[in-house]
């Protein structure tokens, strides 16, 4: 190994990724040449006090403050994300909104459209009570609407909460079946009826819709 | 399994969606070496605080940038600590020494040592002188000195961090060492000169 290589090489020799017939040449080098031999000891002392650099600021670490700050901003972050992912979800809820609105939208016209309802009802008692047709149309409108309804002739009375509302399209004749009284040359008339029935499916209680003539039904 | 048994990537997913617990743990596996580096290349403990701060902000907010198909997320996170720091010390001449450490309040501790007060005082001289030499040398030199010499690693590990051949880190390790020499010698002998002057 000459002195230029031993320059650019030599001061290898004693590190672990070192080549070694490199590191072996380097030493043989350095014990015949005075000039090379001053150069590594140069370096010796040097790297000693490189070790005394490494030792001193061997356990450094950012400071506290630094974790803290960035557990900050975690927390901002996750907080942030939940209300974006509501505004994410907004969409999909509205079009699940838009989708039910249009289906019961089309079950509406396709049974005819429900006109306003009033609270007209004067209905006689009857002895006789029936069930609804099967094969007439029904619509389950609502479950809280307790409004002025006449009860049908023998059902029991039970509290409003346990009942449902059904809006039933039907021939005036098939009243009869509920026992109320019903005028015969009008028996084959369309009404729009609401039933007021209980836990047990049995209608307790029926109201007319205004154009329905209720009163002239029953007459 | 364990938090600490599973691996970077799943971490950093949990970390990313708020998992503290993820995160400190790569925080606390990563976050010494890095300021290590990024210290004693700048020599400005609040430089260095700064970039890993950034570091860590850039995995929390734009986790994208990390690809692990591409390599380790330690290699990752040095190589963006490495862009910061190369940007700072393109931006700005050095602040202030590390003498500065404990005034800044970070986590160093005076190490415990059995030496005589005389003797510790010479040995902060010549850590003192050493760390100067270190921080005057021009930037490519001092890091190949800073990840060869004080972080210990290989050259292959040096030349894959700062993404240049082998042969090139030798070569700056070498200029670098020759500029230490000489920087220090200078500094030493000018006390021994001053000195035989007065007598």
């Amino acid at each position: 190994m000459s002195c230029e290589q031993f320059e650019l090489l030599g001061l290898d020799m004693d590190r672990p990724d070192a080549q070694p017939e490199e590191a072996v040449s380097a030493r043989e080098h350095a014990a015949s040449c005075e000039r090379c031999f001053a150069l590594l000891q140069s370096w010796r002392e040097l790297q000693q006090d490189l070790r005394l650099l490494q030792e001193n600021t061997r356990f450094l670490s950012a400071p506290a403050r630094v974790e803290m700050r960035l557990k900050q901003e975690l927390r901002t972050r996750r907080e942030a994300r939940v209300p974006r992912s509501t505004v994410a979800m907004a969409p999909w809820a509205l079009a699940a909104a838009g989708a039910l609105a249009v289906a019961v939208g089309w079950m509406h016209w396709r049974d005819g459209s429900p006109s306003r309802i009033v609270n007209k009802a004067a209905v006689s008692n009857s002895s006789r009570s029936g069930t609804i047709a099967p094969d007439s149309p029904m619509l389950l409108a609502a479950d809280s609407d307790s409004g002025a309804f006449t009860r049908l002739p023998a059902s029991m009375p039970s509290p409003y909460e346990n009942r449902e509302i059904l809006q039933v399209r039907m021939q005036r004749g098939a009243l009869g079946r509920f026992g109320l009284p019903v005028a015969q040359d009008r028996a084959a008339e369309w009404v729009q009826v609401d039933f007021l029935v209980g836990e047990d499916g049995v209608p307790q209680a029926v109201r007319l819709h205004d154009d329905s003539q209720l009163d002239s039904t029953l007459q | 399994m364990k938090i600490l048994d599973e691996k970077e990537p799943a971490l950093l997913k949990r970390a990313v969606r708020g998992d503290e617990g993820a995160f400190l743990v790569l925080y606390q596996k990563h976050q010494a070496s890095l300021y290590r580096y990024a210290l004693r290349m700048t020599g400005s403990p609040w430089a260095a605080e700064e970039v890993v701060q950034e570091v860590f902000l850039l995995i929390i907010r734009e986790p994208q940038k990390f690809q692990p198909d591409r390599g380790a997320l330690g290699a990752f996170l040095f190589g963006v600590t490495r862009n910061r720091v190369m940007k700072h010390l393109e931006r700005l001449p050095r602040e202030d020494s590390l003498d500065a450490i404990n005034a800044h309040g970070t986590t160093w501790r005076e190490p415990e040592d059995p030496l005589t007060p005389m003797m510790i005082a010479e040995k902060s001289e010549r850590i003192e002188q050493v760390r100067e030499a270190v921080l005057g040398l021009p930037t490519e030199f001092r890091e190949a000195v800073v990840l060869c010499e004080l972080e210990e690693m290989s050259y292959e590990e040096a030349a894959q961090a700062c993404g240049c051949p082998v042969g090139t880190i030798r070569s700056r390790l070498h200029r670098g060492r020759a500029l230490l020499l000489a920087k220090l010698e200078l500094l030493r002998d000018a006390p021994r000169r001053a000195s035989a002057g007065a007598k």
